[in-house]
């Protein structure tokens, strides 16, 4: 098995000298955060239609407990063997990002949100990838919705963002994910797609290049934006195109479910199998899953459920067949994630152990919610970083900013507050800092 | 330094330079705006200084903090002090009216001295752009481009520099609108209605979109957000900079490689639909027939709401049939003859001109590299959706390449360049025949063609001229009122109606204004003097309440008393009618216990049974909400007329899309005076809170008047105190600290006479329950006709509308929308007449354009290095 430390160290060692350190993880400053603790990548997986506390707190349990002797309700029950590594928060609030439908790019971002509003400022996740081991491709969104949403729209834009006015888009059909990242080593229809694409980016930029040498000095530098926007979009291409032989140990097997879904989920979990491929590969540490895809819409036909879309969420979740079904397939989702992490050694243990994931709604705790609580569930302790095997019931009144400033701080950044200023805080905040109870 | 050693300094300095050329003393002689400048800090600025600055601003008396005794040459540490001394000296603030002033041609050398200082200083520090920003167009001195010169200013006949322009978001939406939907041909019944060559209107959220095949829909699943969500539409892809004032000078934009990612991405969309009609868009091709019932048949089972699965289409075609359509049809072979015409009609159709052989070559190629990869479905579709990103898809040339310089080194636009040009000061979409024909047989090469095409567009109103309505929106910034939040309780405090029905009626508002501006402009008659005083009104039902006038707080309480008694009377009806259903439900219980009944009897009584019992549960349960719709804050208006159309969107939001017809009215007696008293224009100045009355006073300072405000100096924190309940113009009382008057005295004053409106635009004469005041002052605005108080906005509107200068201003920023930059000295000729046209012409928008488009300064271009 090669360990992944092996294998990019003896890519570094041949183009590490050609590439720097911008290609690969850095892995000195991956192991100082290794003895200091803290993720070196993160999860976020955002279940629309909101995240019913019922559905994850074990029965009973109403204060701060340990989960060893607890048993985990039957739509999280897959987590069973993971609770040690799990740590279920009740009494954040979001009170400020207006949930209603969902809070769209504030659930992320801890500001209030509309929709069809632009984001009013970076995301956790955008952020988190700043400080993070750089990586090819800093940040890797994928959004899972019904199956005619994911082919008619194949990227939207809700839950993540890098600045204000700058959405971050989603990408829901894994052909096309597939093309991307792999590419350069892909075959058959795929590989056509690629180097037609690339072969047609690339006389694109010739041409616009070739139009620009005429042109008066005052104008050149305006258009030279134009031709290196085409550069810009051939560079990623171009970069993971470079490290293709690493990735091969790494892309997915393509198989019919690309390209003949029987079910929505089909392509959900393809597209959970390339954001894996990604971590695993080194490619990005930040991977942000949209199940729902930020809005109110969703459908997981494949695993019995009939109804779909704004329905989902005027139903109780609580003991309804849907969403247990619903809440079971994303704990699966989660127990693939985490296994295939686990098979990775890294450092002194496996990739699992520098990894936390984030799991909860985009919406609260239901839709048509003022966003008083909104529950979360952390997986993954980071050598130490994070409590957990633990349920809280947080005091006072804590944003989830409070939860993100707390993650940035096992990243290294020292912050009071995410995204909230101190005039919103004397409101929204009855504590500062991060959460101390979730810390270890 | 002292300033007695600075004055011997400088004296020793002017011994030694006074015989160089290029120094104060022979440069005073003559000035031709452009010419580059000779002279350093020593021997140019020195002495500028030192006559008119340093008495008071130097060590001993520091007025307003300044101290230019150590000022140096320009560099990056003090570029902040030099462009303020620009700002005060160009606009003459400084020296003090009271001070001895400097020759006309000295201030000029000085302010130009210290523009290409800066330009040179900051060229690789992200270079100085400042007096080329339209918001600095005012800083010419207004007298000097109408008025006699002084000796020694010696102009050159003018240009505009050679330049490639990107096409502004709506001319893109609009092109590639045409690929996909067929406009309606004008109607002369009906000249308000959106037609082809019009402007993609904004949707009924302000966004601008395209819709894909939306005229073609007769059914949807759902409301308004499923409809909304379910239909194809691509938002606009080309960033604006800005909201207020001109956002189209062609030095503002590129293309960034998000752009022209997005841009792909959509061509790919466009390019199938243009092949396949809504077959491309939808979930199964079922959905789309004439008959809905056939569809059910087969539809997925479940919710289908905002899903594309949730459309009917009808299959009448909708779009124009093109060779795209013809190569991708049935199984048609991929000739190099059909390939060809596609590539050509889609570079035609992007960039408004024919290709070059080998423009169409290359593009034919790209195609066949791709299908040979790929196949002929998505190779075709991937290598012509490169003809989206060809430069002359997103830019316009105008480079003169192919052309001899005359003895000023200019050289006149020809042929496709030229014909683009006209093309775009009017137009967003391709060149019509005759344009096209004109340029293809050589007939666009001097200025009487140009005035011949122009002359000939302006007359005709079937064809369309978007670009007119847009300078407009430019300069009146009518159209942002909509996309200002308003705080709620402060929108409920001035009596409209909140939430989405607000952001709805601004909308509306603004496309209504459109019709407005257009009716005064097909009369062509002083359109100036029209816009700023008719008494015209374009309008929806909406604005019964919006050109209403607020109650006052006595006025309130009568009208709530009449609310409750008509909400009493509503209930007493509903209760009365519930009474009625309950006898009659009785008596029919009664007779249906009766006896032998024969069954048809028997049924017949229960249906009427039924019947009453619904009517009674209906009205029970409508009852707590049938209330007397009167607005108790508000003494609307009943705006009645003739019936017009405003152009709006495509059915965007299903049964709440927004809907084109208006009501040409009158506004009451005495409340409103021309389009600066609309809603639309007194909201987008506002906030969310608020009236901006500084906002507005910029605006009558920059647009009508020409004046130019020094920019906010960096260390001011400007904003009002939070004083809630109180009036603006008590908060606004901070502004008259000595510090901030010097620049707020020539803001404030005009915008001030506003209050007489609230700030959702009704007009008012009480707030806070205390009488409005409204009054103002025009100050220092160049015409000593024009200074003086005023008593509210019509006051001040009336007296500015019969100003000359206003008219003059006017037409400084008509040039600056046609030419795409800032006049300088050289252009006094060409506003001069301008202005005559427009004068002469009984104030005629047609003539002022035309003056303008056949003026040197659009016709001719020079290479700036």
């Amino acid at each position: 098995m090669i360990t992944r430390r092996r294998s990019l160290q003896s890519i570094a060692t041949g183009l590490g000298a050609a590439f720097g350190s911008s290609m690969f993880p850095d892995l000195s400053r991956a192991a100082s955060l290794a003895s200091a603790g803290g993720p070196k990548r993160v999860i976020f997986f955002m279940q629309n239609q909101g995240f019913d506390p019922a559905t994850c707190i074990p029965a009973g349990m109403t204060s701060n407990s340990s989960l060893a002797k607890a048993i985990l309700p039957e739509p999280i029950a897959a987590l069973e063997p993971f609770k040690e590594k799990l740590h279920i928060i009740n009494g954040l609030h979001g009170i400020h990002t207006s949930p209603s439908h969902s809070a769209f790019f504030g659930a992320l971002g801890g500001y209030r949100g509309s929709d069809g509003v632009a984001p009013s400022a970076s995301t956790i996740d955008y952020e988190l990838s700043k400080v993070l081991p750089e990586t090819l491709l800093p940040h890797l969104c994928i959004g899972m919705d019904s199956i005619e949403n994911m082919k008619a729209k194949p990227t939207v834009a809700n839950l993540s963002a890098r600045g204000a006015g700058s959405p971050i888009f989603m990408h829901s059909n894994p052909n096309h994910l597939y093309e991307m990242l792999y590419g350069g080593i892909s075959s058959g229809a795929i590989r056509n797609q690629h180097e037609a694409r690339s072969g047609m980016l690339d006389r694109i930029e010739q041409m616009a290049s070739a139009e620009g040498k005429a042109l008066p000095a005052a104008d050149q530098q305006r258009y030279g934006e134009f031709v290196q926007g085409f550069n810009d979009m051939n560079g990623l291409r171009e970069r993971l195109g470079s490290v293709s032989d690493h990735l091969r140990n790494f892309a997915p097997v393509v198989d019919d479910g690309y390209t003949n879904p029987e079910f929505e989920t089909d392509w959900h979990d393809r597209l959970l199998d390339l954001g894996v491929s990604a971590l695993k590969s080194g490619i990005t540490s930040v991977l942000t899953i949209g199940s729902g895809r930020g809005e109110i819409f969703g459908a997981w036909k494949g695993v019995g459920v009939e109804e779909q879309g704004h329905n989902l969420g005027h139903m109780v979740q609580k003991d309804n067949p849907i969403w247990i079904k619903i809440r079971q397939y994303n704990s699966q989702l989660l127990v693939r994630l985490m296994e295939e992490l686990e098979s990775v050694p890294e450092g002194s243990g496996t990739m699992m152990d520098n990894t936390l994931i984030v799991y909860t709604s985009n919406n609260a705790d239901k839709q048509h919610t003022s966003g008083a609580n909104w529950p979360v569930m952390l997986l993954g302790n980071c050598n130490g970083a994070f409590k957990t095997g633990c349920f809280t019931q947080l005091d006072g009144k804590r944003p989830i900013n409070a939860l993100y400033a707390s993650i940035l701080k096992t990243a290294g950044v020292d912050c009071e507050r995410f995204n909230m200023s101190e005039q919103m805080a004397s409101k929204y905040d009855s504590g500062s800092g991060p959460l101390k109870e979730i810390l270890a | 330094m002292s300033r007695q050693t600075l004055a011997l300094a400088v004296a020793a300095l002017t011994v030694f330079v006074v015989n160089l050329p290029g120094t104060n003393s022979d440069a005073a002689d003559s000035y031709t705006p452009g010419k580059p400048l000779h002279g350093d800090f020593a021997s140019f600025a020195l002495g500028f200084l030192d006559k008119h600055c340093l008495e008071c601003h130097d060590d001993i008396s520091s007025e307003g903090d300044l101290n230019l005794l150590d000022l140096g040459p320009v560099d990056e540490t003090n570029a902040a002090i030099w462009k303020a001394l620009w700002a005060q000296v160009s606009l003459q603030e400084m020296p003090p009216k009271e001070e001895t002033q400097p020759e006309v041609i000295a201030r000029l050398q000085f302010s130009d001295w210290i523009v290409s200082e800066l330009e040179r200083v900051m060229k690789d520090k992200g270079g100085f752009k400042a007096h080329l920003d339209p918001n600095k167009g005012n800083f010419i001195d207004h007298n000097l481009l109408f008025g006699p010169l002084p000796e020694g200013i010696k102009l050159e006949p003018t240009s505009s520099p050679t330049r490639i322009w990107r096409v502004t978001p709506q001319e893109h939406i609009t092109r590639l609108n045409e690929l996909i939907n067929i406009e309606p041909t004008f109607d002369p019944e009906k000249p308000g209605v959106r037609t082809r060559g019009d402007v993609v209107p904004t949707n009924h959220g302000g966004e601008l979109k395209l819709y894909f095949g939306t005229d073609r829909i007769i059914r949807w699943e759902g409301g308004t957000v499923a409809y909304a969500t379910a239909v194809k539409s691509v938002p606009v892809v080309l960033a604006s900079a800005r909201k207020h004032g001109f956002e189209n000078y062609p030095d503002f934009y590129s293309v960034n490689s998000a752009e022209a990612t997005q841009i792909l991405d959509k061509a790919e969309n466009i390019l199938r639909y243009m092949a396949y009609g809504p077959l491309a868009i939808v979930g199964m091709p079922e959905q789309i027939t004439d008959d809905p019932k056939a569809y059910d048949k087969v539809k997925p089972p479940g919710d289908l709401r905002g899903l594309p699965t949730a459309i009917v289409y009808s299959t009448k075609v909708a779009r124009e049939l093109t060779p795209v359509y013809e190569l991708m049809k049935d199984d048609s072979e991929l000739t190099d003859e059909r390939l060809g015409d596609a590539v050509n009609h889609l570079f035609e159709s992007l960039t408004f001109r024919p290709p070059t052989t080998k423009e169409s070559d290359d593009y034919v190629k790209m195609v066949k590299d791709s299908v040979a990869k790929v196949g002929k479905e998505d190779g075709v579709f991937m290598g012509l959706s490169a003809l989206f990103l060809d430069r002359d898809a997103l830019f316009r040339p105008e480079l003169t390449e192919a052309g001899k310089a005359d003895e000023y080194g200019r050289v006149m636009l020809q042929d496709w360049e030229l014909g683009l040009a006209v093309n775009h000061a009017l137009h967003y979409i391709k060149p019509d025949d005759s344009l096209s024909e004109a340029i293809a047989g050589g007939k666009m090469r001097t200025r009487e063609d140009v005035e011949r095409e122009v002359t000939r567009i302006l007359s005709d109103d079937r064809i369309r001229k978007p670009r007119l309505l847009r300078f407009f929106r430019d300069y009146f910034d009518h159209d942002l009122a909509g996309y200002i939040c308003k705080d709620s309780k402060a929108l409920a405090r001035t009596g409209a109606v909140g939430g989405n029905n607000y952001h709805r009626a601004m909308f509306d508002a603004a496309a209504s204004t459109d019709r407005l501006i257009e009716l005064i402009l097909a009369e062509d008659k002083d359109v100036l003097k029209e816009l700023l005083t008719t008494q015209q009104v374009v309008a929806t039902k909406d604005d019964n309440t919006y050109f209403g006038r607020r109650h006052t707080k006595e006025e309130v309480v009568v009208a709530s008393a009449a609310k409750k008694k008509e909400d009493q009377e509503l209930a007493a009806k509903d209760d009365a009618r519930i009474e009625e259903l309950e006898k009659e439900i009785v008596e029919l219980s009664a007779q249906l216990k009766g006896e032998t009944l024969e069954a048809k009897v028997k049924k017949t009584l229960e249906g009427q049974k039924k019947k009453r019992e619904d009517e009674k549960s209906r009205v029970e349960k409508n009852k707590p909400r049938n209330k007397s719709k009167m607005n108790v804050n508000v003494a609307e208006t009943n705006l009645e007329g003739t019936k017009l159309y405003a152009r709006v969107s495509r059915k965007s939001f299903g049964n709440g899309s927004m809907k084109p017809e208006r009501t040409l009215t009158t506004a009451p007696e005495g409340q409103r005076l021309g389009l600066l008293t609309h809603p639309s224009w007194l909201v987008s100045h506002s906030d969310a809170m608020d009236n901006h009355a500084i906002h507005r006073g910029i605006w009558i300072r920059t647009r009508l008047l020409g004046g130019g405000i020094p920019d906010v100096p960096i260390t001011v924190d400007a904003q009002l105190p939070d004083e809630p309940n109180t009036t603006l113009r008590s908060r606004m009382r901070v502004t008259r600290e000595k510090y901030c008057w010097t620049c707020h005295e020539k803001m404030d004053p005009l915008g001030l006479p506003f209050e007489m409106y609230n700030h959702a635009g009704l007009f008012r004469t009480t707030e806070y329950d205390e009488p409005v005041d409204a009054s103002g002052e025009i100050i220092d605005s160049g015409d000593p006709a024009l200074d003086g108080p005023v008593e509210n906005a019509l006051e001040m509107i009336e007296r500015l509308s019969e100003s000359e200068r206003v008219e003059q201003v006017f037409v400084r920023h008509a040039f600056r929308f046609w030419m795409g930059r800032n006049e300088n000295l050289n252009d006094a000729p060409v506003l001069q007449a301008a202005h005559r046209a427009y004068r002469d012409n009984g104030g005629s928008m047609k003539a002022l354009i035309t003056s303008l488009l056949t003026s040197d300064a659009f016709l001719y271009r020079k290479v700036i290095d």
